[in-house]
């Protein structure tokens, strides 16, 4: 109970550092110019720092009442973070449509009860269509097949 | 006079079989998009941006318009046969259209909301072709101060509509402008937050981004859920057709609908939910058969699909008008345009009237067709809904995948939007809802452009903001809907009053010996 409410001041903890992040970046590193010739740090430095109050805002409201957090599903982040990655790292492989057959299949194997050979059956389908609208259809550059 | 000859303009860019096929898988995209829970017409628009890269841009806006609103009508097939809303603005539809499937009569409760959806559609198109030249006319006067004012007002509307609350609401806003800066500022040539990646000069393509935050996310969170597929009866075709009675209960309640969906539509940030929720709300207070809302009564599907149907068109208003979108997938429509060179703005009807009429004719094919593929065909969506969603999730990622890839064969997009995704992923277990962040992100160069040129043009005086009463008048309407937003209207009175009654008797007391 004490974690959850930890890691719920999180949320608003990110927001504070992605202001003052912005913020402070724009003032060291960019020209923020004048108020009638505005240099390009002057509108992030207000927007960064529009955030950083607001999320300090948040965190003693948070601190206050803190706002329960929803449950991760870490299974279902890495199927999808598998699918994705399994399609860049194998597209200069092996071509378009077989990273996407197995990209298909790394992220079914992340739902329950979805059968292997439904799996494949559906990485192959998905292959075939990507190759026949994307590739053919709409005839975008992509090499389909890599076969060397 | 001038209107039809827009319109006949118009009708010669919406008739062409080119514009008219791709009109017909907007809409076919949209309603299956619609049908299936879980995947929004905001993450379809997403994935269908690369492929608009390849169209005309009257062409590429007809079919990503044709998915947006034909969601709405597919949205609440899955709300009446399966109590899952299909789109969050169908989710009125379950309160009566569910009840009305348990009685046996889902046929007619589908006919009745196509039906409506169909008359709010032509009623939002019909606002659309009255109000959008004149209020394109007055926003000619606006000058970089009000337009500035414009969208503030634009985000903080989108702000507090937001689930997760005003206050985290802004912060999402905020962050989407600071994403938006990232890359080469126009003024300077300067790079901002680049951090030395020579990919990023260019900034984050917004198709990265929308992909990322909604269809990534979006799958990460539905992936592994529950998910019900239709198991009920096949419906049969004598159960279809209203009988006179209910035709008569429901012809006023969706000319309500329309009006209040219409209304609405044309407010930034208020959109198609606010809308059936208003519209449900209000006709419950006034029908005559109020009794029997909420236990399948007809009225109580009409209403919201005719409100949030209007409201889908009407929406285009402000977007192709003023250039603030009023939904985040009006964002991503503004997007689109930019994408292809056009400013969305007062003067797209003035310099590109093809696109703008042609859009609008459009809007009124696409329904016809959204009629016959939700009323003969209806069949065909309720058999979708017998499959298992499995297949669903693993074939929109790969989607994804390949529609980032092909902007410009980087897969360093690729990473991008996986990155995003876990971002937008991160912000929903937090609370933060990621919407406003899009809008934030849209907005936030042409912000940024409008509030540098003010400040310009007032030699660096910031009262100019409030001194131009057009732009005062529009911070002062942010104002208030950030007040009613964050207090309740009871609360600001029983405040207001409270100190009033604290006040009063002060002077009694020192009248006093």
């Amino acid at each position: 109970m004490q974690r959850s409410k930890l890691i719920s001041h999180l949320g608003p903890l990110i927001m504070l550092l992605a202001g003052l992040g912005f913020g402070l970046g724009a003032m060291t590193s960019l020209d923020l110019g004048s108020l009638r010739r505005m240099g390009p740090g002057a509108f992030p430095l207000l927007v960064g720092g529009i955030l950083a109050a607001l999320a300090l805002i948040a965190l003693i409201q948070n601190l206050r009442a803190p706002m329960p957090i929803q449950q991760a599903d870490p299974i279902a982040v890495l199927g999808v973070g598998a699918g994705v990655g399994i399609f860049a790292c194998l597209t200069p492989i092996f071509g378009v449509v077989p990273a996407t057959a197995i990209a298909v299949i790394a992220t079914g194997a992340a739902i329950p009860g979805f059968r292997w050979p439904y799996r494949i059956a559906l990485g192959l389908a998905v292959g075939a269509g990507v190759w026949l609208i994307f590739v053919q259809g709409l005839a975008m550059p992509f090499v389909a097949f890599r076969w060397s | 006079m001038d209107l039809f000859a827009n319109l006949a303009l118009g009708l010669e860019t919406a008739i062409s079989p080119i514009t008219l096929l791709y009109c017909f898988i907007g809409v076919f995209l949209g309603t299956f998009i619609g049908v299936l829970p879980g995947v929004g017409p905001l993450a379809a628009v997403a994935m269908l941006l690369p492929v608009s890269f390849h169209l005309e841009p009257a062409t590429a806006l007809v079919m990503l318009a044709g998915v947006y609103y034909g969601a709405e009508y597919g949205g609440s097939i899955a709300s009446i046969l399966l109590n899952i809303p299909g789109t969050p603005s169908s989710s009125v539809t379950c309160l009566d259209g569910y009840p009305m499937a348990r009685q046996g009569r889902a046929g007619l409760a589908l006919f009745a909301t196509s039906m409506a959806s169909f008359f709010g559609a032509i009623f939002g198109v019909l606002v659309i072709v009255l109000l959008a030249p004149k209020l394109a006319d007055f926003a000619l006067l606006f000058q970089p101060a009000e337009y500035f004012s414009v969208m503030v007002l634009g985000l903080i509307a989108a702000s507090v509509v937001s689930s997760s609350g005003a206050l985290r609401g802004l912060m999402m806003v905020c962050l989407g402008i600071l994403l938006g800066a990232i890359g080469i500022d126009v003024n300077s040539g300067e790079t901002r937050f680049t951090a030395g990646i020579p990919e990023l000069r260019d900034g984050v393509s917004l198709v990265v981004v929308a992909m990322g935050l909604f269809g990534v996310s979006e799958v990460m969170v539905s992936l592994r859920g529950a998910t019900q597929s239709y198991a009920g009866a096949r419906l049969s075709w004598r159960g279809f057709f209203p009988n006179a009675g209910e035709w008569r209960r429901s012809a006023l309640p969706a000319l309500r609908g329309s009006g209040i969906g219409a209304f609405f539509g044309t407010l930034p940030g208020t959109g198609q939910t606010v809308a059936s929720f208003v519209g449900y709300a209000l006709e419950k207070r006034i029908n005559r058969n109020k009794e029997t809302f909420g236990k399948g009564a007809i009225e109580g599907v009409v209403v919201p699909e005719a409100a949030n149907n209007a409201a889908a068109q009407t929406a285009f208003i402000p977007t192709l008008t003023l250039g603030i979108p009023g939904s985040t997938t009006m964002a991503l429509m503004i997007g689109a345009l930019m994408i292809h060179g056009i400013t969305p703005g007062p003067r797209l009807i003035a310099e590109h009237p093809d696109l703008f009429w042609g859009l609008i004719v459009s809007f009124l094919f696409g329904n016809l067709f959204l009629l016959i593929l939700n009323v003969p065909l209806i069949g065909l969506w309720v058999r979708l809904l017998r499959i298992p969603h499995h297949y669903l999730y693993p074939t929109v990622i790969v989607i994804i995948c390949v529609g980032v890839y092909g902007i410009s064969n980087a897969l360093s997009d690729v990473w991008l939007a996986l990155g995003f995704g876990f971002l937008g992923y991160m912000l929903r277990l937090f609370r933060f809802e990621p919407a406003p962040m899009l809008i934030g992100f849209v907005l936030g160069p042409m912000m940024e452009e409008y509030f540098r040129r003010a400040m310009l043009l007032s030699r660096g005086d910031p009262m100019v903001f409030l001194e131009r009463p057009g732009s005062a008048a529009l911070l002062a309407a942010g104002a208030a809907l950030l007040l009613f937003a964050t207090f309740s209207p009871k609360q600001i009175a029983c405040r207001i009053w409270g100190r009033k009654s604290q006040q009063g008797p002060a002077p009694r007391s020192s009248d006093g010996p």
